[in-house]
């Protein structure tokens, strides 16, 4: 069957069989591994994505089903800014202070290995209040998150609770999940509110990189 | 296994007509099927995906009463709900206790995968929306190409994942009658944890009052009520005996306390992985006594 | 170390390895791919006993895409692995099923899918035996062996004092039996392995693991090679918890046999429900237990007998033995202390180890006997423990005297001053009432207290060394090696903090690679709660090395001392004296000068631990360099109308030495509490004849958000002088921490003492009923 769907932004068409796993088709056919297979069941929510937006398990979703659908993976989320390395000040990373990872003070809040995307406020959300031990978790989770903020940017803890209700963690506790979701929704929530000088709109992402907090 | 999507009703009956030979099944969101599949429980050569289907998606209210379509997925029928909220009566707004069974399901994201044609069809006992269909007295259309029936939902099941469709036969819509629009409704669920829940034991009131002679509600009788039960025998269970203690009665403790004694008495459960029979058995006087207060106390919908 | 400044160690920096775990790029095992690469599932027994009389794959290996089917005689070498020797678990069995789930035969094929027909379509006519299912069926005469040996997997004593003349002094006693379950892991990342040859004779494995050197010696072994021709490389890890530890060999040997056979890379991903049935999991324990005091609460006897229920192969019951043996008299000052503890084999999923590794277990009996004893005397729970807690220059159960760090009553302390600010805990008027009262409201309110204890790194159970290299670039960035893995728990960031602050360089110009058997001394398994202490120590001497030729350099450059130069903020600094003003040198000059100028910039160090000194027969000894020491206290809300439970507060004070990454020992503490939680309320394997029945994630109650704790991590630092910084670990001790102090919540708000975890809503919503009953009839 040839499947034709927006994933992560992008057009995308693809030759399968109708009743493969979607997970199966993003990890072995279009090489995206980063949604996670945890269970096979339904039961985890490692293997969560978003379709047109909502949350579901794509363990559990025939890849017939994407046909003509928006598809978003963990690789598909962006700085705010939208485009999808950031870079917009023309240099090769997007570095805003010419060293060679970008990172605003050097001692920054998140030092990578290798290079350094833009983030997206969740994803450096999760970092800074570490809410992320093995990580496994973590692609699934930050989109049941990413859907609850998009339609509600100012979830209480009980809303936060419910959304992420089908995403199992075994390493953190949870605690600092929430806390990093209430940071993420609080920073989207200023950023809308107080545009800073020189970025014009979209560019709060990257004004967080290697901001300190 | 084959799969073929149905652009609409008429097509997928056909589709499952001329699949001579075949093992067919319906799929509308898969959480349940995908896992019996591949766990081999469901060996099915044909899937046909009516999840595309239109007229299987609608929510409308009409002078039956509320029709929902099969292959409405439980999100969308929270998200109308609330979408509902504060509109008019005559608008798709729908009972308490589907709306809570409905909720209860999963995790977000099987209720926006699922569907409600789904979670009835699949018949497991603990299915959250079933014992509020009974108690909302729904009758379900089923279609195939020799045409339509309309089961009641107490009729629908036979046993744990067992229902009354046939080979080719579609459930199309659910139907809440309008007399069980009014009224109100509530259920309770329990589980092992607070998240995520598969029920071990759930409950699921609709009543009706009469009308009101003094001050406040208290004090009017119960002129019609409906107690339906799952996960405590194989098929989800009306609680006749109980109803039969609170009809035409007006509600006291001592009463409310016998009835709750009733439910304890009718259901059948057994132990299992979930919990054991003594658990179901104590605690579902406990969920009765919540849901009953519930139905009792709330005033407005 | 002690007193300085520190700029990196002592706060909370996120993790290292962040950036590629939120984005998704971190590459775990299952995210592997090799061009040819084939996939093997393994078939199992199914049934928990019994002969197997014959294998035959003909039919399996005609089936599409299948490439081979082995079994026992495809492996070259022994066929055999475990933990301590005489190893006793085979990689495929060929003889005998000893529980259901064995492996029997591996499938290789083109995909999962195939290679799961495969092994699905695999004969195997096995002679059904009568499974042995509990402690005291293994262990009574004429019990069928399900060893050559026998049932006793292990059996160990420690004897402190003299008990009996103990108990005659004692003036109060209390005695009861506790049962604990079966815990299960329930890492997210199912375990994952992927075999590649190398063809340079050498073949590389890739593992969701935590010991990569025990794979590597493992399948050396097994494959009949020698171990410099396996390397193994340990994969992001997606959580274990001492789960990866047996299971991460046994399918890194079957790997391996199937990828040299086949010249091609093979990857084995297990499924959700194999990784709970094939898998290790926590030992099943019954403790018997009695405890004397005087009448002033001084403890002067304490006495146990624990089974524990360890399944069909030993794996790391010796060790669990030992540990549990060790912990059970808590963190007290007691002069006489007996201790019998005894692992059997049984027909049933293997036990190995589990965070904690035998400590939750008996920290859950011995501080239910502290509060049965409290009660008995009138006096305040936590005063007792305070009483009795250990101070440093006093002999703990082993006899073993720590001069300092020693923090337990500080932990009391801390909490105690909390609870003094507490409003009181809710009373549940009828609880007080007499027979016939009429229960008022709804909940149960109780608040319950614990202490521990938890030895650090390996103590009694072998040799204690961590391997770890340093190595600075000519631009002076740095790389970190170390033979310890991170499974999430955030080692790596710990190591970059201690080779950051020695070196003086800004965690961005800080690297820690993966870790590598190749580079690196083997480094034992990382368990124990030793990466912070023992593998940092490594860290640490290796940094020191590495800085000692910089300051060398340095010196030259700067015109002074050595003595005068301080590395920080990635330069080298002359500090500003009477005549001369401040100088500075970026680091990546100096460390290009160090390289032209012939001083070493990479340095290989070992850290060892001091090694235990004991007395096998009684465990009197030197046994653990360091004890890391907890109080918690656990405030619980119970429903009586459906026993469901509410923690409404969660203190958790732990001595940790010094807290290197304060955010990540929050992590640490909260995640270890809500496994605890787990263990103490909502998880049960549930065996039938031998065979787990809830395989899955429906019907093992792993914790929901919805169902997490407000766990608050109070730390305490007395700081322990062989870790880095002063550092002890804190991985385990919050899961026995928050499994005594919720039994001991429920115990206070019910009234009544549970002695089998887990807790669950349905024990005390029977419990309630039972006591309601009795009262009101």
């Amino acid at each position: 069957m040839l499947l034709e769907f927006e994933l992560n932004g992008k057009q995308t068409r693809v030759e399968a069989e109708p009743t493969l796993r979607a997970l199966d088709l993003l990890r072995d056919v279009l090489g995206l591994t980063g949604t996670k297979e945890g269970c096979g069941r339904g039961e985890c929510g490692a293997c969560t994505i978003l379709l047109d937006g909502m949350p579901v398990n794509s363990c559990l979703l025939y890849a017939a089903k994407l046909q003509g659908r928006r598809v978003t993976t963990i690789e598909g989320l962006t700085a705010e800014d939208g485009t999808e390395d950031g870079a917009e000040d023309g240099t090769e990373d997007g570095a805003e202070d010419g060293t060679e990872d970008g990172a605003a003070d050097g001692g920054g809040d998140h030092a990578c290995q290798g290079d350094c995307p833009p983030l997206h406020p969740l994803q450096e959300a999760f970092l800074a209040e570490g809410a992320v031990q093995c990580g496994f978790c973590t692609p699934g989770m930050i989109l049941s998150a990413k859907s609850l903020l998009d339609r509600n940017p100012d979830p209480d803890v009980g809303e936060i609770e419910e959304a992420l209700s089908g995403n199992l963690c075994r390493c953190t506790g949870y605690g600092k999940i929430i806390k990093a979701v209430q940071r993420a929704a609080g920073d989207g929530i200023k950023a809308a509110r107080e545009p800073g000088p020189g970025s014009g709109a979209g560019k709060s992402g990257r004004r967080q990189r290697g901001a300190t907090r | 296994m084959q799969y073929l999507r149905a652009r609409n009703l008429k097509q997928a009956l056909l589709q499952a007509a001329e699949a001579a030979g075949e093992r067919v099944k319906f799929l509308a969101g898969g959480t349940d099927l995908t896992v019996q599949i591949a766990e081999g429980a469901l060996d099915p050569t044909l899937l046909i995906d009516i999840s595309a289907a239109e007229e299987l998606r609608r929510l409308e209210r009409g002078a039956e009463g509320l029709r929902i379509g099969a292959a409405l997925t439980i999100a969308e029928l929270l998200e109308s709900a609330r979408a509902a909220a504060g509109k008019p009566a005559e608008s798709a707004s729908i009972p308490r206790c589907l709306l809570q069974g409905a909720a209860a399901i999963g995790s977000p994201q099987i209720r926006h995968l699922g569907t409600i044609g789904g979670n009835v069809c699949n018949a497991s006992p603990c299915g959250d929306t079933l014992a509020p269909l009974i108690v909302l007295a729904a009758s379900f259309t089923l279609r195939s190409p020799r045409g339509s029936r309309v089961v009641p939902a107490e009729e629908f099941f036979l046993g744990p994942k067992a229902t009354v469709l046939e080979p080719g036969e579609i459930l199309e819509s659910i139907l809440i009658p309008v007399s069980h629009l009014s009224g109100r409704s509530a259920f309770r669920m329990i589980g092992k944890r607070n998240g995520q829940v598969i029920s071990q034991v759930n409950i699921a009131v609709w009543l009706k009052r009469g009308r009101s002679e003094g001050a406040g509600t208290i004090s009017t009788p119960i002129e019609d009520i409906r107690i339906a039960a799952g996960s405590v025998a194989p098929i989800p269970l009306r609680l006749k005996r109980a109803e039969e203690l609170l009809r035409s009665v007006i509600p006291d403790p001592p009463l409310l306390q016998a009835a709750a004694g009733a439910v304890q008495e009718e259901i059948q459960p057994i132990s299992d992985v979930r919990t054991s029979q003594a658990y179901r058995r104590s605690v579902i006087a406990s969920l009765f006594t919540d849901v009953i207060g519930e139905v009792l106390e709330r005033e407005g919908r | 170390m002690n007193g300085q400044k520190l700029s990196v160690v002592g706060r909370g920096v996120p993790k290292v390895d962040g950036a590629e775990l939120v984005t998704g790029r971190a590459k775990f095992a299952g995210d592997l791919r090799f061009p040819g690469m084939l996939y093997a599932v393994a078939r199992r027994a199914g049934i928990p006993a019994g002969k197997i009389r014959g294998i035959d794959g003909s039919a399996a290996l005609a089936l599409p895409g299948v490439r081979a089917i082995l079994t026992a005689g495809d492996i070259p070498g022994p066929n055999i692995i475990g933990i301590l020797p005489p190893f006793d678990q085979p990689v495929l069995a060929s003889q005998e099923v000893r529980y259901e789930g064995e492996s029997l035969a591996l499938a290789v094929a083109e995909s999962r899918e195939a290679a799961g027909r495969a092994a699905a379509a695999i004969r195997v006519d096995l002679e059904s035996w009568e499974p042995i299912l509990d402690v005291d069926q293994a262990l009574a005469e004429g019990c069928r062996k399900i060893h050559p040996e026998g049932n006793i997997t292990f059996s160990k004593r420690l004897v402190k004092g003299d008990v009996e003349k103990g108990f005659a002094e004692a003036e109060v006693v209390v005695e009861n039996t506790y049962h604990t379950s079966f815990q299960e892991h329930a890492y997210l990342e199912p375990e994952t392995v992927v075999a590649v040859p190398g063809g340079d004779g050498r073949v590389t494995v890739y593992a969701s693991c935590q010991s990569p050197f025990h794979i590597r010696g493992h399948v050396a072994a097994n494959l009949g090679l020698p171990a410099s021709r396996v390397k193994v490389i340990q994969a992001y890890t997606g959580g274990s918890f001492g789960g990866k530890d047996d299971v991460a060999t046994e399918i890194g040997c079957l790997a391996t046999v199937a990828a040299l056979k086949l010249q091609a890379p093979v990857m084995i991903v297990h499924e959700r429900r194999e990784s709970i049935v094939g898998s290790n999991l926590r030992h099943a324990a019954r403790i018997h237990y009695r405890t004397g005091s005087r009448r002033d609460g001084t403890i002067v006897a304490r006495e146990a007998r624990i089974h524990l229920d360890g399944g069909a192969y030993a794996s790391e019951s010796p060790f669990v033995t030992m540990k549990a043996l060790i912990h059970a008299g808590g963190p007290y000052h007691v002069p006489n202390v007996r201790v019998e503890c005894t692992a059997v084999y049984t027909n049933k999923t293997y036990c190995g180890a589990f965070r904690g590794f035998g400590v939750p277990q008996v920290t859950f009996a011995s501080e239910s006997q502290i509060d049965e004893l409290a009660a008995k005397l009138n006096m305040d729970p936590l005063e007792l423990r305070r009483r009795n807690a250990l101070r440093a220059g006093q002999a703990n159960a082993t006899g073993q005297v720590f001069a300092g760090s020693v923090g337990i009553v500080q932990t009391i302390e801390r909490i105690a001053e909390r609870r003094d600010r507490l409003p009181p805990v809710r009373q549940d008027r009828s609880a007080a009432a007499g027979a016939g009262s009429t229960p008022e409201g709804r909940w149960l309110y109780g608040r319950g207290c614990a202490c521990l204890l938890q030895g650090i790194s390996n103590g009694a159970e072998g040799i204690d060394v961590v391997g770890a290299s340093v190595q600075a670039s000519q631009d002076g960035s740095v790389l970190v090696g170390v033979g310890l893995t991170d499974m999430g728990q955030g080692s790596r960031t710990v190591f970059a903090q201690i080779a950051a602050e020695v070196l003086g360089v800004t965690m961005d110009r800080v690297t820690v690679r993966q870790v590598d058997t190749d580079s690196v001394h083997d480094s034992g398994p990382t368990v124990a709660s030793r990466s912070t202490t023992v593998g940092g120590m490594a860290v640490f001497k290796a940094a020191e090395e590495v800085k000692a030729s910089l300051v060398k350099m340095a010196s030259l450059m700067l015109k002074c001392e050595e003595e005068q130069v301080l590395l920080e903020e990635n330069f080298a600094v002359r500090a500003s004296s009477a005549n001369n003003p401040e100088v500075r040198i970026p680091l990546p000059e100096v460390c290009t000068a160090a390289y032209w100028t012939g001083f070493p910039l990479m340095h290989l160090a070992f850290s060892r631990a001091p090694e235990a000194r004991f007395d096998h027969e009684t465990h009197q000894g030197d046994i653990y360099i360091a004890y890391n020491y907890g109080t918690h206290l656990m405030d619980v809300r119970i429903d009586r109308l459906t026993g469901a439970v509410e923690v409404l507060r969660h203190l958790a004070a732990h001595d940790l030495g010094k807290a290197i990454n304060p955010m990540g020992v929050e992590g640490q503490v909260e995640g270890g509490a809500l496994i605890g939680f787990g263990m103490a309320h909502l998880e049960r394997i549930e065996h039938e004849g031998g065979c787990i029945r809830n395989a899955n994630f429906a019907d093992y109650a792993v914790p929901s958000i919805k169902d997490r704790l407000p766990t608050e991590t109070i730390i305490v630092e007395d700081p322990n002088p062989t870790g880095p910084y002063g550092a002890k670990g804190v991985g385990e001790p919050p899961v026995a921490g928050t499994a005594a102090a919720f039994a001991n919540a429920v115990a206070a708000a019910t009234g009544r003492r549970f002695t089998r975890l887990p807790i669950r809503r349905e024990d005390l919503l029977a419990a309630l009923q039972e006591r309601d009953a009795a009262k009101g009839g």
